[in-house]
């Protein structure tokens, strides 16, 4: 068991031009750092062997705030998984993200951890991407040629792969203003409490005078990447969404999946279960939505 | 191998010590400053042993960069007693049995601190969470749970 780490170079910019510039100089032998939960546990194992980390806690333009931004809301880089579970903001506009961040267990990791940094180390099994896939979150990047905004649905290559270059940094995630009718659930389900997620499951439903005027479907670690289920989201919108319908798409989702067997549970059971934590979040939304 | 002076806080104490970027906090407090009462075990950040209070949260030693704790205010284990007397969560934990190899102990009680400072009467159910992120091995959890119920009260 490794217990120290290896040594490398150390750089802390206090700007964004200088940490895109020293990122883009080292390209992929530097790590961007922006709280250490997942990098220092996987340089321990040897797993990464970065020549240099670049911490961007000191980056002047970076910061924790939860804030309304036009009529939706942003969330800003180095905001903890916990600021925003505890964000009253976040919990009265968008009670599904809360959820998925109280499901995650360990305090500690939460505290330390942002959730932009999940989203870079792009794990198939974030319990925060399904959320944002469902809530249509877009994330605002800054790089060397200037900023961009991506798609949370556009974000991902494949496990631990971004669109990122290695010199763009996410500052912030933006979440569109909910629309009124609206609401959204949470399921995973975990080997042990510390474990990640074997299955997770987001929705969010729009219901206006009864018909779904919107869905999203989004699930996580039954995939290289999180995947929405479009063709399941369409069977929804348009439609006065009842029992039959909700088995329908929920059949879908778990058909559309490509789930691995590994030491957490077989394919088999992850795409049965993803038919059943499915039909679960699709019938809480709803409840949500029409409340 | 280049160093960097950190200033930060330690159980009230400043400090200002010299690191190379690849020391952990973890490290830092206990091969550094022998500050052995926080533990290490998995060293990937699911077990909680290494639990110290960086400004006033709960936070796995293992898995931060000592020179990333600049400018931190530190809580240890060594910085629960005052003036030669345990504080509340230790005495409830010896009073109640929570405590047994002691090695989840110091991470458990800092979990414990870190939500009574937030929230002084707290239910069965948040001492639960609070403590999600600290494994015990030796027991179940019901005496540390009644352990925290204890120092609410106290």
């Amino acid at each position: 068991m490794f217990r120290t780490l290896k040594p490398f170079e150390y750089l802390e910019p206090t700007t964004l031009e200088e940490a895109t510039a020293v990122l883009s100089s080292y390209g992929n032998r530097a790590k961007a750092h922006a709280a250490g939960v997942d990098l220092v546990p996987r340089m321990r194992k040897r797993l990464i062997a970065p020549e240099c980390i670049v911490n961007l806690q000191q980056v002047k333009e970076l910061d924790a705030v939860i804030a309304e931004k036009g009529n939706g809301i942003r969330i800003g880089a180095l905001a903890s998984l916990r600021d925003i579970e505890t964000s009253d903001l976040i919990k009265a506009k968008y009670f599904v993200l809360h959820e998925a961040l109280d499901a995650i267990v360990s305090v500690q990791v939460k505290a330390q951890g942002t959730a932009v940094g999940n989203l870079c180390v792009a794990t198939p099994a974030s319990d925060v991407s399904p959320v944002l896939y469902a809530l249509d979150a877009t994330l605002a990047v800054v790089g060397p040629s200037g900023t961009r905004e991506i798609p949370i649905d556009a974000f991902y290559k494949g496990p631990g792969k971004t669109v990122l270059d290695p010199a763009e940094i996410v500052t912030e995630i933006l979440l569109p203003a909910p629309l009124p009718g609206s609401g959204g659930a949470f399921r995973k389900l975990f080997r042990t409490a510390e474990d990640i997620a074997k299955i997770n499951v987001a929705a969010y439903l729009t219901i206006e005078k009864g018909v779904c005027k919107k869905a999203r479907i989004a699930l996580g670690a039954v995939a290289p990447t999180v995947v929405r289920i479009r063709t399941a989201e369409a069977v929804l919108e348009g439609q006065k969404i009842d029992q039959v319908l909700i088995e329908k798409a929920s059949q879908i989702a778990s058909g559309e999946v490509k789930p691995i067997t590994d030491l957490r549970s077989t394919a088999d059971y992850r795409k049965d279960t993803a038919r059943v934590l499915t039909r679960r979040v699709l019938e809480k939304s709803l409840e949500r939505a029409t409340a | 191998m280049k160093t960097y002076c950190i200033k930060l806080t330690i159980n009230g104490t400043p400090y200002e010590v010299e690191v190379e970027p690849q020391l952990t906090l973890n490290q830092l407090l206990r091969e550094r400053l022998e500050l052995t009462g926080t533990k290490i075990s998995c060293a990937e950040g699911e077990c909680g042993a290494c639990t110290v209070l960086v400004d006033g949260k709960p936070m796995n030693s293992c898995c931060m960069l000592a020179v990333t704790a600049n400018g931190r205010d530190i809580l240890t284990i060594e910085g629960l007693a005052k003036d030669g007397e345990l504080d509340r969560i230790q005495k409830a934990f010896i009073e109640k049995g929570a405590i047994q190899c002691g090695y989840c102990s110091p991470g458990m009680m800092l979990s414990v601190k870190a939500l009574l400072d937030e929230n002084p009467n707290p239910t069965r159910e948040e001492i639960k969470k609070a403590i999600g992120g600290n494994l015990c091995r030796c027991t179940g959890y019901v005496k540390i749970v009644e352990a925290a119920q204890a120092a609410a009260k106290a």
